[in-house]
């Protein structure tokens, strides 16, 4: 694996020869960007190099010089919540509150006929919660014990 | 992403989306170059080229909150930039790039040879003419490519980010856009698109 000239990792071409043709058109990229004498170059460096010369030439034409005055002056300020943001965040909220509407009403109609049913059930689980303290009070204990003995055996 | 988070790209776009006065003026003047750069490369016709570039920041004040820092603003806004190109040129049926052809690029290894003479080369304003001839020959992909290579020195994961292409697959346009224009170079004549 070899590396770009930003140490961004970049595979190799399969083919030796394609590869050491990059190669040498990454050499000659960087040994033109750090404008480093070109004497001690091959002809194939030159030629890249002169190649990479002509790449860097930014376009003759450009923008007009007041196009971020003009521009910024045609926007106008910016909307933080545009309008496909607010629908967004419509789709997110209204079934939510069509799903609580909805549950109230069904409750309200039908509740009294699983209601109490559920109530009775869930009778024996109330009442067997007494059992689970004596294991919480376990956890609860095993737990101040554990940070109680390595103080007692430093002194 | 700490890193983008907490950079100059963070102020400048809370600045911007808090409307502060000049905030969005120097957000295009610090990214107005590199969309020139690949606007500019990708349709070569100046007046499309501008129109283009202000759609594309139009754009960009449109969707900045939609930004969510997970590359840098200027791979953001090139992606833009890139993309409203890419449509323009669609759009007109313009072809975009040429499939890969390793056969080729084989036999221009093999076939480019070394009788070079820089100096001569530089003198030679005919020689550069060819060369800038042949760069404005290359299809719309590949001359982006290079110039984001080259002129806005992008690494080709960055490059990558822009124009939504694989590192390979740039890689490889690279490779085969640098190979013919050194043929190019070496006999003088344009690189066919």
């Amino acid at each position: 694996m070899i590396h770009d000239m930003n140490d961004e990792p970049v595979q190799p071409f399969d083919d030796a020869a394609r590869e050491r043709e990059w190669l040498a058109q990454e050499t000659a990229m960087r040994r033109e960007r750090l404008h480093l004498d070109p004497h001690h170059d091959d002809a194939r460096t030159q030629r890249y190099r002169m190649l990479a010369r002509a790449l860097r030439q930014a376009p003759e034409e450009n923008l007009p010089p007041d196009f971020a005055r003009q521009l910024a002056v045609q926007v106008g300020p910016v909307r933080r919540a545009s309008s496909d943001a607010r629908i967004e965040l419509a789709l997110i909220v209204l079934p939510g509150i069509a799903l609580v509407v909805g549950l109230i009403v069904v409750t309200m109609l039908y509740g009294s006929n699983w209601l109490s049913p559920m109530f009775a059930l869930s009778q024996p689980i109330v009442a067997s919660w007494h059992l689970l303290l004596p294991f919480v009070a376990c956890i609860v204990f095993t737990g101040l014990l554990a940070r109680v003995r390595p103080s007692a055996r430093k002194h | 992403m700490d890193d983008i988070r907490s950079s100059p790209d963070r102020e400048l776009v809370d600045a911007v989306l808090a409307n502060r006065p000049g905030a969005f003026e120097r957000l295009v003047r610090e990214y107005q170059g590199l969309c020139w750069h690949i606007i500019q490369r990708m349709v070569r016709h100046p007046e499309d080229a501008r129109d283009l570039c202000q759609e594309t920041f139009l754009r960009v004040h449109q969707c900045l909150h939609q930004y969510r820092y997970e590359s840098a603003l200027k791979s953001w806004i090139g992606r833009i930039a890139y993309t409203i190109a890419l449509r323009h040129l669609q759009h007109k049926r313009i072809p975009l790039m040429e499939s890969a052809d390793g056969d080729m690029d084989e036999a221009l290894i093999e076939t480019i040879g070394d009788g070079f003479d820089l100096e001569t080369a530089c003198a030679d304003e005919e020689a550069v003419r060819h060369l800038h001839a042949a760069i404005e020959s290359l299809p719309p992909v590949q001359r982006t490519l290079l110039t984001l290579y080259y002129l806005e020195e992008m690494p080709i994961p960055e490059i990558s980010r822009v124009t939504g292409l694989a590192g390979g697959t740039i890689k490889s346009h690279l490779f085969r856009s640098r190979l013919r224009l050194r043929g190019a170079l070496e006999t003088g004549t344009g690189v066919a698109a």
